[in-house]
């Protein structure tokens, strides 16, 4: 059979271009097809006409997989956080240290370095998991079967959880599913500290820190440690290494027109045919889009009812807007140092306070009060604009998808004036800094990315929607249904966030498949 | 606001006037929640009628739906396991459709119009399972439960009791249907393997035909049957029945009690190459490994009838149950479904025993009875396809 | 003061108590049971308060109580009887209800006259419900399999869950992974279009919980409400004639036949600990009994925050049990009516309106409800699930008179006052401000509600920990999430019923199983007690 190449990655957001890099590397032909001109999808730079680049949307790295990291050349800076309180006694937290912004010891820099160390430890353990497709459950059982340690077939893990101790093992297994509020709250009181790793926990979440399941998002976060590192030129960089790196391999790039459908022949991918209607041949088809998105790029009759159920029930309903503001000049922070403005600042002043905003969004309703948080990468980073303005990127939490009488301009309106309210608290004369903003609601993103809901995830990492049914049962190992198509993107196993880990597991899984060979 | 109450308990259905009136045993049993005579007269005279004369039964109860728009034909097609496209316009084919797993949730008679127009009736409630296998396609469902009466004419006089009514279904061939007056089809269909006809009309009003069908019945022995003498009569002409020879597998609470089409002796109505549907991946896989079940017909040896009885290898080794047995009054033979466990009804098929419990006057015999796995149905008779049919 | 020796004492004589202190004596132990109150059945008790009615002050109907048990104790024997009901309803604010009929047939008429497109959705949720139901009960009689034990005993009962699990097969099983860990909201969602149907099978996601309708979670808590049984009948739900308190009087009754010694009116001071041993207990009249195995039925907290001698226990496992979530999110009034209320929307004398019924009528109503319950108040349109057992057991109230039940959900105990959240801060005027919340909400179904009111005993999370002793006034002595199931419950490493005191064993529903009129808490500490005391043998029974 000829073919024009051996795989086509759907997206060149970072999994779709990590998928296309490890298949070149591997010899494979592979061809990228965005429908954006530009790659990064959901971590793109923004450059308005007068010199000024702004992440777009995603603006740190949490949590991007070190392998990857390492071969990419991009230049990154670990930033601390700051969790800014209403009374002016901001903490800043970098790694397990904490004390207050002025310098002063912090009463719960203790407890706060055992939680910090065990929610860590606890997460290089489950970073373990993401680093292959999860594992299969009847596998697992006959492995539990004569092991009978490793039930869920988390055999690897099991091997560690022994080595960890069974006081160690059996609290990893209870904080695993509790909810993040009362880990938090069991340890430290209801203040910033708390607010912090609260708001860290829910980042991106339709859930609340009091929903069960919210510390497996905490721990999921800190997989690689918890460093929250800062692009030198923007998540743009990062994606344009990412996409360097594909090329250098060997990877063809075919931007500007997005797939229209996913071709098949005996149940079997044959290539894609884009939205100008032209075909590409491919014997593997890679989708980085969300799980429901790439079903019907094939079409529902390729697939049992029940899958096409499953994956139309899948919960992705974003809750994080993006604030971006280009500012004449950077705002005094009462309580903090002009350095440290460059830190992650985040408004959450109390675990409490992080679940008061997530309130409203169940019923469609704005946040009296959001979650906040703000970096301004122009002071790190020069090269991002160098006239003295600056740029302040802020993710907001929770805005609904679409709030119940949809996003009309009076909606866009009150979102913004809670958020610069809320700033503003910390940040006063903020507004008259301002020289532009832009809103983008979870809808505004949906429409830019394609990403689900607008959801950062793709798809909520929420305990029912993780490992072996991630995203549906059935089809948690990156194979999707037709005979060489495959689940690239963060609605695959591991999940969201900039990892590039599904995108690479994917890749990994189709040779392993042999579909290629 | 006035709420309008539902009634508790079994409701009438379209013929139950008339039903009501000839009902000389007030035996009723539950369809689908409506009034559905179990036996009438006497199970036996009902049985004869269907292979001797022409009897009516009510099948309004069945689940109906109607299937339109410009998709209808890909949808059907992934819905159930045979080639829709393969059933000609105007034609009824009888259908299965299965789970993801390859289990089977239901069959019944697909009713083909045009390829943007079908109509589905089948014995298992099936709304919600049609609307989400309707999800991503141009298509419309319509539920006609309870708008459509159903009445089913069967028996070797059934073509002139119609005659006579003044629907002239002589060009009929078997499975094919058509609307033969405003609001009123025919198919040649049915449950018991015989001569015979399924009439459609509208539920509201539906005693009309019931009335120009037993007027024009009377000449030709025409009886009102129940239940029990169908059950006879299905047996007989080797058709299955939901809960009794397979247990759907959407109604099913344990595990693994779904079977497959293949397991039930129907793998010639899977189309592995028509494309994807519902279960391929999970048939396909269980082509390759096999089975794990057959159900088979069997002729029973003796003249106890075998329902409930366990199978046996060898008389020793258990491996399988009946599903249905009854004594065939017109086979005069002891007949049976039986689901066997594979490789028995696959590649061993001889040495096979049923145990057969009798209870004589307070005293229970066990018997020990050979069985014999039969490939055709246990009724056939030329009558039944013959286009014209005969008078009688 | 004199001291007197058992071969085992129990603290409280709640059920779980009484049943483990039923399994005891019938094995030959001489067994006593102290309880605080003047009356036995802790929080399955009936009462008097009102000349010629009875309430089931706390408790109100029955179906997790384990055949097993019933039948191993012969609680008919000793008068129990439960009566099913049937069905049950919620109330819309505009005259309309839903009715979950019992008949099937009806019922899928009942959902069609709501959504056509719900009835076999119906069926489906019920299927699948069921499927869970028949998966979960086999352990409920067992110990928690602890996966990280290499103890053979515990590779038993983990093998045993593998074994189940194993014949679910892979799909099934992922569909029960998602299960236990969706929230109750997200798993109608994804079945039902009607807010109406929705919100009615809610209530049994959350009632007893400090949980919301789309806290994950909340799927596994209806299935602790739907796995119990009448007759076999799974997710069924009755009536104990005489009150929820004849359960606890022939469990009594039981105990007391088997040898059993039952103390009322005598609280405990403190567990009696020797060496890191449990030597007896120490009650607040002075009175002290000696035995080398004591019993606590009550929750983890009260038993070891309040009543063993911090010094005797661990650093890591009183840390545990502080942590340990019992919050009270429920209160109860039990009414005394001079008739039967009209409910104008209902047909007259239905057979619903012997069931459940209910006024919150969609899942963002019952969402909103948690969320002010988290801000420490009460709902302000509280959910209630409202039985009048008087219809059915004609013991409750005197002739044409009735009796009715109303457990609300959602009322805190550390009620939210200028800022400052307390159980102390329930005072009476907020006790019938909440009553009055509650009428103003029941008047959506039953107009002339205040006008039928001839007594109400209003109970608050407060009014329930002081009175039976539940921390919080929590009905589960711990909350259902899955951080405190299973192998977790109440405290990593001691889900087989014993504590780091060598002697003493939790039997209250802070253990596994957990919470419910359940009585397998108490059954399956008799087992391990005996086990533990070379008497294995020695229980008898279904249970064993």
């Amino acid at each position: 059979m000829s073919t024009d190449f051996d795989a086509i990655v759907i997206g060149a957001g970072h999994n779709g271009l990590v998928a296309a890099g490890e298949l070149a590397r591997a010899g494979k032909r592979v061809c990228v097809v965005e429908r954006a001109d530009v790659p990064g999808g959901m971590a793109r730079n923004v450059t308005s006409g007068d010199g000024v680049t702004a992440p777009q949307i995603a603006h740190l790295l949490y949590n991007l997989a070190p392998d990857i990291s390492r071969t990419l050349g991009v230049e990154t800076r670990s930033l601390p956080t700051i969790g800014l309180s209403p009374d002016g006694r901001h903490v800043l937290l970098q790694a397990g240290d904490l004390r207050f912004a002025d310098g002063e010891a912090h009463p719960e820099a203790a407890v706060f370095a055992v939680l910090h160390d065990r929610l860590t430890r606890f997460a290089a353990l489950l970073g373990q998991l993401s680093d292959a497709p999860p594992p299969k459950l009847m596998e697992g059982l006959a492995g539990a079967l004569s092991g009978l340690r490793d039930i869920g077939g988390l055999a690897k893990l099991g091997l560690n959880l022994k080595r960890m101790g069974k006081a160690e093992m059996r609290e990893f297994l209870r904080i695993l599913l509790s909810n993040s509020y009362d880990v938090l709250l069991d340890e430290l009181n209801d203040g910033p500290v708390a607010g912090v790793l609260a708001a860290d926990a829910v980042r991106g979440a339709w859930s609340g820190p009091r929903s069960p399941g919210s510390v497996f998002s905490l721990i999921y976060r800190l997989g690689q440690g918890g460093d929250v590192r800062l692009p030198m030129g923007g998540m743009g960089a990062v994606m344009a290494a990412l996409e360097k790196s594909a090329v250098d391999s060997g990877a063809a790039l075919r931007y500007g027109s997005g797939v229209a459908s996913v071709d098949i022949e005996g149940d079997r991918v044959t290539g894609v045919t884009l939205e100008d209607g032209s075909k590409v041949r491919g014997r593997a088809v890679l989708s980085s889009l969300g799980a429901a998105q790439t079903m019907l790029l094939a079409g529902p009759s390729h697939y049992d009812i029940e899958t096409v159920r499953r994956l139309r029930n899948v919960r992705s309903k974003g809750t994080v807007g993006k604030l971006n503001l280009v500012l004449k000049a950077v705002p005094d922070i009462p309580g903090l140092t002009d350095a440290q403005r460059g830190a992650r600042l985040v408004v959450a002043p109390s675990a409490s306070y992080v679940e008061a905003a997530f309130n409203p969004v169940k019923y469609g309703e704005l946040s009296a009060e959001p979650v906040l948080e703000v970096i301004i990468p122009t002071l790190t980073d020069p090269s991002l604009c160098d006239d003295g303005r600056h740029v302040m990127s802020v993710n907001c939490q929770f805005l609904p998808h679409v709030p119940k009488d949809g996003w009309t301009e009076a909606a866009r309106g009150t979102a913004q004036n809670r958020i610069m309210a809320t700033l503003g608290h910390y940040m006063p004369g903020l507004a008259d800094h301002v020289l532009q903003a832009e809103l983008l609601t979870p809808a505004d993103i949906e429409t830019l990315t394609g990403a689900p809901g607008g959801h950062w995830h793709h798809a909520e990492l929420s305990i029912d929607q993780l490992l072996t049914v991630r995203p549906v049962n059935g089809l948690s190992r990156y194979a999707f249904g037709v005979q060489g198509y495959y689940l690239c993107g963060a609605s695959a196993h591991p999940g969201g966030d900039v990892t590039g880990q599904p995108g690479r597991n994917a890749a990994r899984q189709l040779l392993r498949d042999g579909v290629l060979s | 606001m006035s709420v309008a109450h539902v009634p508790l308990g079994l409701i009438p259905g379209p013929f139950h006037d008339r039903l009501l009136a000839l009902s000389r045993t007030q035996n009723w049993v539950d369809w689908a929640g409506y009034l559905s005579p179990g036996v009438l007269d006497t199970a036996e005279f009902e049985y004869f009628a269907i292979r001797n004369q022409a009897t009516l039964f009510d099948i309004s109860p069945m689940h109906k739906y109607r299937i339109t728009g410009p998709d209808s034909e890909a949808m059907l097609n992934r819905l159930v396991t045979r080639s829709v496209a393969k059933i000609g316009d105007g034609r009824v084919g009888y259908v299965m459709w299965c789970d993801e797993e390859g289990m089977l949730i239901d069959d019944g008679t697909l009713f083909r119009t045009t390829s943007q127009d079908f109509r589905l009736c089948c014995q298992e409630p099936m709304y919600s399972w049609l609307l989400d296998a309707a999800w991503g396609f141009d298509v419309e469902i319509t539920d006609e439960s309870h708008t459509v009466a159903g009445l089913s004419l069967q028996g070797p006089t059934s073509w002139s009791v119609l005659k006579d009514a003044g629907i002239d279904v002589s060009d009929l061939k078997p499975f094919d249907w058509r609307e033969v007056e405003d609001g009123l089809w025919v198919s040649r269909t049915g449950f018991t393997g015989d001569l015979g006809y399924e009439i459609w009309v509208p539920w509201a009003g539906a005693t009309d035909i019931w009335d120009r069908i037993w007027t024009a019945g009377r000449m030709w022995g025409l009886r009102a049957i129940g239940y029990e003498a169908l059950h006879l009569a299905r047996l007989e002409a080797g058709f299955i029945a939901a809960g009794l020879d397979f247990q759907p597998v959407h109604a099913a609470m344990r595990l693994h009690r779904g079977r497959t089409p293949i397991e039930l002796g129907f793998g010639k109505m899977v189309h592995f190459d028509k494309g994807h549907f519902n279960g391929r991946r999970a048939l396909l896989k269980q082509r390759e490994t096999g089975p794990r079940f057959m159900l088979v017909k069997l002729d029973v040896g003796g003249f106890k009838p075998a329902q409930g009885a366990l199978i046996y290898h060898r008389k020793r080794r258990e491996v399988g149950h009946v599903t249905s047995g009854v004594w065939s009054p017109t086979a005069k033979r002891n007949i049976a479904l039986a689901e066997l466990k594979a490789p028995f009804g696959v590649t061993r098929t001889s040495d096979l025993w049923a145990e057969i419990y009798v209870n004589e006057e307070g005293r229970w015999n066990r018997r020990m009875v050979p069985v014999t796995i039969e490939d055709k149905p246990f009724f056939m008779n030329k009558r039944a396809r013959a286009t014209p049919p005969g008078a009688f | 003061m004199a001291t007197t020796s058992y071969d085992a004492i129990i603290v409280g004589a709640g059920h779980n108590g009484l049943t483990t202190g039923c399994y005891l004596a019938r094995a030959g132990l001489r067994t006593l049971i102290v309880e605080k109150n003047d009356w036995i059945g802790g929080a399955a008790v009936s009462r008097s308060l009102q000349d010629g009615w009875t309430y089931s002050n706390c408790s109100y109907v029955c179906s997790l109580l384990r055949r097993e048990i019933v039948r191993d104790l012969e609680l008919p024997r000793f008068g129990l009887q439960v009566i099913p009901y049937e069905g049950g309803a919620t109330f819309t604010k505009d005259g309309d209800y839903f009715a979950y009929l019992s008949d099937h047939n009806a019922l899928r008429r009942e959902i069609a006259r709501h959504s056509p497109r719900d009835v076999d959705a119906y069926d489906r949720f019920a299927q699948t419900v069921m499927r869970q139901c028949r998966f979960i009960r086999p352990f409920l009689l067992r110990n928690a399999p602890d996966p990280t034990s290499l103890h053979p005993r515990d590779l038993g009962e983990l093998a045993f869950l593998v074994k189940k699990a194993h014949g679910l097969g892979a799909k099934e099983l992922g569909e029960t992974i998602r299960f236990w860990t969706m929230s109750i909201g997200d798993f109608l969602d994804e079945h039902f279009e009607s807010d109406l149907i929705k919100a009615h099978l809610a209530g049994s996601g959350i009632i007893g919980t400090g949980l919301g309708v789309y806290s994950p979670g909340t799927a596994y808590v209806l299935l602790h409400h739907y796995m119990g049984d009448v007759d076999g009948t799974i997710g069924a739900w009755g009536f104990a004639r005489g009150g929820m308190g004849a359960i606890s009087n022939a469990l009594g009754m039981s105990f007391e036949e088997a040898g059993g010694e039952i103390r009322k009116g005598a609280g405990i001071e403190r567990f009696k600990v020797t060496a890191g041993k449990v030597t007896g207990v120490a009650l607040e009249n002075g009175d002290e009994f000696d035995a080398p195995i004591v019993a606590s039925n009550m929750d983890i907290k009260r038993t070891f925050l309040h009543h063993v001698d911090r010094a005797e226990v661990p650093d890591d496992f009183h840390r545990a049990v502080e942590r340990f979530k019992i919050r009270g999110s429920s209160a109860k009034i039990n009414i005394a009516l001079d008739a039967m209320p009209d409910i104008p929307a209902a047909p007259a004398d239905a057979s619903f309106l012997r069931g459940d019924m209910h006024c919150s009528t969609s899942l963002a109503e019952l969402e909103r409800g948690y969320d002010d319950w988290k801000a420490g108040r009460w709902s302000a349109e509280p959910y209630f699930d409202l039985l009048i057992p008087s219809q059915i057991d004609p013991t409750m109230a005197p002739p044409g008179k009735h009796m009715m039940t109303v457990f609300v959900q959602y009322a805190p105990y550390d009620l939210e006052v200028d800022g400052v959240r307390s159980g102390e801060n329930w005072t009476d005027t907020h006790r019938e401000a909440l009553a009055h919340c509650v009428y103003d909400k029941m008047e959506q179904m039953m107009p002339d509600i205040r006008q039928r009111i001839v007594h109400a005993e209003v109970r608050t999370p407060l009014d329930i920990e002081r009175e039976v002793g539940l921390t919080e006034g929590n009905i589960f002595q711990g909350e259902l999430t899955f951080d405190q199931l299973l192998f977790n419950r109440p405290v990593p490493g001691y889900s087989d019923y014993t504590t780091p005191v060598s002697g003493l064993f939790m039997v209250g529903s802070s253990s596994h199983p957990g919470g419910g009129v359940m009585a397998a808490p108490g059954a399956n500490a008799a087992r391990e007690i005996l086990r533990r005391n070379g008497k294995s043998k020695a229980m008898q029974g279904y249970a064993a």
